[in-house]
This record gives structure tokens, C-alpha cells and sequence, in this order.
């Protein structure tokens, strides 16, 4: 059985805080501050296109970056040794929001002749670097695991 | 052949639901545990944020005081900071409630529906704060058309008011997980993959990696560590970063070095008067030790040296409790001019500063004259001042 929110033992109602309804008066209200905000200073924000960016945020999630996800979880969720497997999955969670992070400063779109001090790192080298440490740290501590792991089947 | 409703429901068919997640991570605790943290970072930068907004934007019943000096460092310095400690967390709580998007009945009531419209702002306002404001401080502005700290602001209060509402729709089940309660979907089916506990830690530390990484732009102690922050404090013209060079900003050595330079003090002044750069030089000079905190999150102190802002006011014959606009020659810039308020102007370590670490400032800091003031942010540091213009 799936784990999602939505689902409750057969016959439970869904639970509401009495805080719900002053809640999503006082939250509209502070959206609608933000959606006023956006067409006030429209020639700063340009809300058809600030509108393309903030809805495609939430598709490109949803519908491209969560199933692809979704889709190398299955695959990781068959490795081999199953000892090792937690450690994989946590050390790809980490590359994977770590390579993310650092695309723009590796890609260096930002870099500007005559503003040496703008990303002024070797990025690439500092991406690996922080996998190195992340992959060294994912494989120690398995091989912790699997040592304690064999110490008690031994025992 | 098949009706048109057929199809739908065939076509629906091939959909997933919320029970084609088999993962037991996609799970209540996980994802309130995730939420909560969230909670704590999104209105941590929320704070933060419109702090910086009313630095930037200063409205007339609030005016923002001159200390302690490095309050706006630490501000802006957590703003930044946290923003990025949350990639994973928001990462992390978006795949664990995953499940959820596919979920079916779509809505199980008025309730229901109107939880499930709030998600919206918050799952792409959430999105759409953290993207922008990483390709922000990576000076990629490419995928912004929009002024960015205009429509970053303005995304937050929308974001900010979605998470008031699913905070409260989430109260219920925090209330069980806060009070150690088992729920429906406890205990965690055994399996060899990586739990749920596990995940939490692997978010946090993904998490702590990517502020470690970067936070040294700021936090002086851990610069070494900084392998992925877009600026380093000591890396720049006199040992100090800078966010736009004089030539960024249209300005030539020629126009900078004349000797000509003057500083204009007018408005509501007794004396208006043009200052030499020797005349500002021969006034009573004084040397501060002051942060520049850029609104990008990066920071480091240094000792300038300099008139005080307040004296030459006075020499102009500017009433007490005066406030003052403060230009640079630059020619075009939204940045190009900054507000004093009173309480700023007369701050005694408020200077136009000739100085940096007992050097001569480098253009690119400045030369010849440049704003420093206590509690400020760096772009209201205004440089190449030729003007005061006193309210």
C-alpha cells in the first residue's frame, strides 16, 4: 500500500484544523498581495512572462524532474549487493541536488570579462571535489555497515 | 467504436495513482518532518527578505536604523544561506509527497479542493524562489526577462500566503508526528533500500554539503571550504570583491581621475557648494571599520577612511535631522543613486570614504570617492559620488 496523505483507514473522515478556514482567508489575502504586486510593478516583472517562469517551475517539477527521478529510483531499487544500496541511493540524492546547485557556475553563464571577481573559481574542479567527498563518505560508511553487518553474522 | 468517454477513461487508465509509488518513503512522517523544516527556512528568507526589500525600497513611516552596524551582513548573509539549504529540503519534501500529484479523487470536498488550489502557488512559488535566486547569484540572467529582485519579492508574499494555508491543512498530522504518535502508514514495511530515517539524513546532509560549499562567501572562517561559492572575500581589486567594475558601470579611468572631480551638496542646504576632492580631504577624516554586504550574500569588512557624511552636510548648512539622496556620476544604473535617512546620515561612521585598508580606493571600490555606512546593502554603497542631495 502507497503512503500518500490522501489515504486513511476505510470510514475515517478527513481532519481539519479550526484553523483551516482563518488560514486560507488570511493566506488568499497574502497571495493576492503578491499577484497585486506583480501587476503594479508589471514593467518590472512582466507577468505574462514572470507567469511562464512561475507555473513552469511547478511543470517542469512535476512533469519532467519528479518522474525522472522517479524513474532512476526504480532503477536503483534492483542494485546489487542490497547492503550497499541505502548508501547508493543517499550518495545519488546528494549528486544529484549538488550537480543541480552547480550547473550555472560550472556552465560559468555568469562570468564577466572585466569583473574578475564574478565566480572567479574553477568550478568544475569544486563539483568534483564535493562528489569526491560525498562518494568517499557514501562508500565508508557502507563499508562500515558491511563490516558490522559481517561482524554479527560472525558472532 | 469507441466513445469519446471511453477513450478518457482508457487514457486515465494508463495514468499513474497515488498507489503506483511503491516506495515506502513516500510517507506522512518523512514529508512533515521535511514540511517543518521548510516552515522554518522559507520564513527564515521571508524575514530576511523583505528586510533587504525595505533597505532597497525605503517606505516613509519605517526608517531603517544605522545598527548594529553588521545586521544587514548577517541578514542577507541568512537569506542567501538558507535559500540554498533548502534546495534539498524542498527537493526532498516535493519527491516524498510526490504521489500526491497523480493522486485520485482529485478532491474529496470543499476542503479538499481548496487545499489542493493552494498547493499551487506553493509548489511552483517555491520552485520558482529558489531557481531564480540561484541564477541570480550565479549572475545568469538568461532565464529572468523579469527585474529580478521585483519579481523574486513579489513570488515570495504569494508563496509565503500558500504556506500559511498548508500549514494550517497540515496541523492534524504535524500535531501526531510532534506528539510521537504512530500513524496510519507506521511501522515502515521492512525493505533493504534506503529508509526513511536514512532519507531525512541524506537530505540533511545534502543540505549541510551545499552550505558548506558556498557559505564562506560570507562566513569568513569556512572560505576555504567555499568550492562553490560564486564569490570569494578575498578575491577581487585590493583583496575585496566587487559587484560592478567602474567600466561595467560606463565609467572610464579618464572621467574618474580628473582633476576636476567635484562633490555637489545641494537641495535643502543654506550653502550650496562643489567640494575638491582636496577640500573634502583637508575636512576632519576618520576611519571606520564597516562590512560590505552585497544583496547576493557574499560580504567582508575592511577599514575605510573618510569624511563623515554629516560634516559636510553641516559645512552646506543642512538642518539637523536632514536626510539626503547620494549620486554617482555613473550615468545610468538603477543602483546609481541611494538613500540616507536621518538616522544614517548623521551616523558618525557614515563617510565618504578616499580610503580602503589605508590604500587609495581602486576605481573599481570607488575612486575617488566613495558611500560607506553602517547596516546597509552593498549596492546602496554608492560609488564615484559627485553628489548629496539634501531633503
Amino acid at each position: 500500500m502507497s503512503a500518500s496523505e490522501v489515504e486513511r483507514p476505510a470510514g475515517a473522515e478527513e481532519t481539519w484544523s479550526r484553523l483551516f478556514w482563518p488560514a486560507v482567508v488570511v493566506g488568499w489575502v497574502v497571495i493576492a498581495i503578491g499577484i497585486r504586486g506583480v501587476l503594479i510593478d508589471a514593467a518590472d516583472t512582466l507577468p505574462g512572462r514572470w507567469l511562464v517562469l512561475f507555473l513552469g517551475s511547478a511543470v517542469i517539477h512535476d512533469l519532467l524532474l519528479a518522474p525522472v527521478v522517479v524513474l532512476l529510483g526504480i532503477g536503483v531499487a534492483k542494485a546489487r549487493p542490497a547492503w550497499a544500496r541505502p548508501y547508493l541511493q543517499g550518495a545519488l540524492i546528494c549528486t544529484g541536488t549538488v550537480v543541480l546547485f552547480a550547473y550555472p557556475f560550472v556552465r560559468g553563464f555568469g562570468r564577466q570579462a572585466n569583473n574578475p571577481s564574478i565566480l572567479p573559481l574553477d568550478y568544475a574542479e569544486g563539483l568534483v571535489i564535493v562528489l569526491v567527498v560525498v562518494w568517499v563518505a557514501a562508500i565508508g560508511l557502507a563499508l562500515v555497515h558491511r563490516w558490522r553487518m559481517t561482524r554479527t553474522t560472525g558472532a | 467504436m469507441r466513445s469519446p468517454r471511453d477513450l478518457a477513461l482508457r487514457a486515465r487508465g494508463l495514468l499513474p495513482d497515488q498507489h503506483s509509488f511503491r516506495s515506502p518513503l513516500h510517507a506522512q512522517r518523512p514529508a512533515a518532518y521535511l514540511g517543518m523544516a521548510l516552515g522554518v527556512t522559507f520564513s527564515i528568507c521571508f524575514v530576511t527578505g523583505v528586510v533587504s526589500h525595505l533597505h532597497q525600497n525605503p517606505v516613509s513611516w519605517l526608517d531603517l536604523p544605522a545598527r548594529p552596524a553588521g545586521l544587514y551582513r548577517v541578514s542577507q548573509g541568512l537569506h542567501i544561506t538558507t535559500g540554498i539549504a533548502s534546495i534539498p529540503l524542498l527537493l526532498g519534501k516535493l519527491w516524498v509527497v510526490y504521489p500526491q500529484f497523480w493522486a485520485r479523487p482529485v478532491v474529496s470536498g470543499v476542503a479538499s479542493a481548496v487545499e489542493r488550489l493552494s498547493i499551487i502557488p506553493l509548489v511552483a512559488g517555491g520552485v520558482f524562489l529558489l531557481f531564480t535566486g540561484v541564477v541570480n547569484i550565479a549572475y545568469w540572467y538568461d532565464p529572468m526577462v523579469f527585474f529580478f529582485p521585483t519579481a523574486h519579492f513579489h513570488a515570495a508574499w504569494i508563496t509565503i500566503g500558500a504556506l500559511v494555508v498548508h500549514i494550517a491543512a497540515k496541523l492534524p498530522i504535524t500535531r501526531q508526528v510532534l506528539g510521537g504518535r504512530p500513524l496510519p502508514d507506521e511501522p515502515e514495511p521492512v525493505h533493504d533500500g534506503l529508509g526513511r530515517r536514512g532519507f531525512l539524513l541524506t537530505v540533511g546532509a545534502a543540505s549541510a554539503t551545499l552550505v558548506l560549499a558556498t557559505v564562506g562567501q560570507t562566513f569568513g572562517p569556512l572560505k576555504r571550504l567555499a568550492v562553490l561559492s560564486p564569490r570569494r572575500p578575498d578575491t577581487g581589486p585590493q583583496g575585496y570583491p566587487v559587484n560592478k567594475a567602474a567600466s561595467q558601470a560606463g565609467l572610464d579611468e579618464e572621467t574618474l581621475r580628473d582633476p576636476g572631480f567635484r562633490v555637489a551638496v545641494d537641495g535643502d542646504v543654506e550653502n550650496p557648494m562643489e567640494l575638491t576632492l582636496d577640500e573634502l580631504r583637508a575636512m576632519p577624516q576618520h576611519e571606520v571599520v564597516l562590512p560590505i554586504a552585497c544583496v547576493e550574500g557574499w560580504s567582508f569588512e575592511a577599514r575605510w577612511r573618510g569624511v563623515r557624511v554629516r560634516d559636510v552636510v553641516a559645512m552646506a548648512g543642512g538642518r539637523d535631522g536632514a536626510e539626503a539622496t547620494v549620486e554617482s556620476i555613473q550615468r545610468v544604473g538603477r543602483y546609481r543613486t541611494s538613500p540616507l535617512n536621518p538616522g544614517q546620515l548623521d551616523d558618525p561612521d557614515t563617510l565618504l570614504a578616499f580610503e580602503l585598508d589605508g590604500e587609495e580606493l581602486h576605481i573599481d571600490h570607488g575612486y575617488p570617492v566613495r558611500l560607506i555606512s553602517p547596516n546597509r546593502p552593498g549596492v546602496q554603497q554608492t560609488k564615484w559620488v559627485n553628489k548629496i542631495v539634501v531633503a
